[in-house]
């Protein structure tokens, strides 16, 4: 369970980036977090990730309270977490084996453990066939599906996917949302934070539309083109 | 608990300094420059000290006894010297000893038949106190105290020539530090800019490992091995500069001035190598840590 208590973020710019949002995301569920730029969604995804702390009010996610987390508890937390970024963040010297396994690596999963749970991994994104390659030889939607990979690697309960589909082509596109909505029926909270107005109207999902740092929609099975961004 | 792998942090560390080679070697050879200072001038002081010490000019003054003395004059003479404010401690050396010394000490100079004649008949040698006092003590006080005692013939103290000795060797140690001070501060900037180079290099990597839940730990651990490897190298390699630099000299200068001795570079080995690597891996430490403050943080 992810719950937003009248969360207000101020940068010390004098920014407001978020202003009074109260948000509940229940364990399972698919959310779109829809709106223009500089609506204040990336810095809702740092606030889940705990890159940032909100100036006033309560973030729990699960058994944590993000305003009161240490920062020696951080890393643990994350761990609770599988992010995917817009432009991959793949390790290019690495081959897709290694990139999901790092993840493994970094949470000290035993050589043995890792070996036996990667394949599996890849085989959930299509991409057994890929072991040995490097991201340089794969298309945009396959390294986006490594990125998800190693999203997953550590068995995360929630998905935080920041524009996904956002450096890749349409028809990749539908394959990751696809994807997405996959994991989504594996039991995990995926939240999405999109432009791509295509695929918010074609998964009828619930869409929480975000404007000028305040949520002014929040629908299940809404449209991006009925959203008021 | 799990563990992560020893080999997998040595390998990025070993990677990183790799990346950055120039100023991985800039770093290794301001450090050893700095460790050979040091080093040097420390083995200069320890010659210097040893030598004082040989001589007997350290905080020590020589009072000789009246030969006509009996033995109980003789030990009411120390009584007399102990009780004295600033003596630390008064040792006693008859007239069979001072010979016997003597002897001794020029054996091992190679002129033992100078004194192959002399014994206990025609022993010239006088009995003497050698009198340690302390730092605070008012050294004319005490040279005058002496002179008055009833049977003490003469006082022969080495203050001045130890002061002189002292005036050289502590301007040396001024010049020295400041010279060492500067280059241990160049040092650390060193490899803090090289540690910030491999930092930038994997900026990247540390971000999505962040974002995975790596730990501070399990972030910086790489980036202060590449320090202490930094720290090790310079260390090792300072040492055999120093030696080598020791025994140049060693061979160049000759090892015996007559009163002079210079120390044999095995006596001074282990404790300049122990010196050197603590130095060396610490300064890498620091190095390293001030580089990756922000990065401790979540």
């Amino acid at each position: 369970m992810i719950e937003l208590k009248n969360v207000t973020k101020v940068y010390p710019n004098g920014t407001v980036a978020l202003d009074g949002v109260n948000l509940r995301i229940r364990d399972g569920e698919f959310v779109f977090v829809v709106g223009a730029s500089g609506a204040g969604k990336t810095t809702l995804m740092k606030l889940l990730l705990r890159e940032e702390t909100p100036t006033e009010g309560d973030i729990f996610v699960d058994e944590y309270d993000l305003g009161k987390l240490t920062e020696k508890k951080v890393p643990y937390y994350r761990r609770k977490l599988g992010v995917v970024f817009q432009d991959f963040r793949l390790f290019p010297n690495k081959t897709v084996f290694e990139n999901v396994a790092f993840a493994m690596r970094v949470i000290g999963e035993p050589g043995k453990m890792i070996r036996r749970k990667v394949p599996t991994i890849l085989n959930v994104v299509g991409l057994q066939d890929k072991v040995r390659s490097y991201p340089k030889e794969l298309s945009g939607g396959e390294q986006q599906r490594v990125a998800l990979a190693r999203a997953l690697a550590n068995n995360p309960g929630i998905i935080i996917a920041d524009e996904p589909t956002g450096n890749i082509d349409p028809k990749m596109s539908l394959e990751i949302m696809n994807l997405l909505i996959k994991i989504h029926n594996y039991g995990k909270t995926v939240i999405v934070v999109t432009h791509e107005k295509g695929l918010v109207d074609y998964f009828k999902q619930r869409v929480v539309t975000i404007r000028d740092g305040k949520i002014v929609e929040d629908k299940i099975g809404g449209m991006f083109s009925n959203a008021q961004v | 608990m799990r563990r992560y792998s020893a080999t997998y942090f040595v390998g990025q560390s070993l990677k990183g300094l790799w990346k950055n080679g120039v100023m991985t070697f800039a770093s290794i050879l301001v450090l050893l420059s700095c460790l050979v200072v040091m080093g040097s001038f420390s083995a200069l002081v320890v010659n210097i000290n040893q030598n004082m010490e040989n001589l007997g000019v350290v905080n020590k003054i020589v009072t000789f006894i009246d030969a006509e003395k009996t033995e109980e004059e003789i030990s009411a003479i120390y009584q007399t010297v102990t009780s004295f404010p600033g003596v630390s401690s008064v040792e006693y050396i008859s007239k069979p000893q001072a010979l016997e010394e003597e002897k001794a000490k020029l054996a091992e100079s190679g002129y033992a038949n100078l004194v192959d004649s002399l014994n206990e008949e025609n022993n010239p040698y006088r009995a003497s106190f050698t009198i340690t006092y302390t730092s605070d003590a008012s050294l004319a006080d005490l040279q005058y105290k002496l002179e008055q005692v009833e049977g003490i013939d003469r006082v022969k103290c080495y203050a001045d020539l130890a002061e002189t000795v002292n005036s050289v060797k502590n301007g040396i140690a001024f010049v020295l530090s400041w010279f060492m001070i500067t280059l241990f501060v160049v040092s650390i900037f060193v490899i803090i800019n090289t540690i910030k180079l491999a930092v930038y290099a994997r900026r990247n990597e540390i971000t999505v490992m962040r974002y995975i839940g790596a730990t501070g730990s399990f972030i910086t651990i790489p980036f202060i091995i590449e320090g202490i490897i930094i720290g090790l190298v310079a260390s090792v390699g300072a040492f055999f500069v120093q030696k080598g630099m020791y025994l140049y000299i060693f061979r160049l200068f000759g090892t015996d001035y007559g009163i002079i001795r210079v120390i044999p570079f095995a006596d001074l080995s282990t404790p300049l190598l122990a010196a050197f690597l603590v130095l060396g891996v610490v300064t890498g430490i620091v190095g390293s840590c001030i580089s990756l403050r922000k990065y401790l943080k979540a």
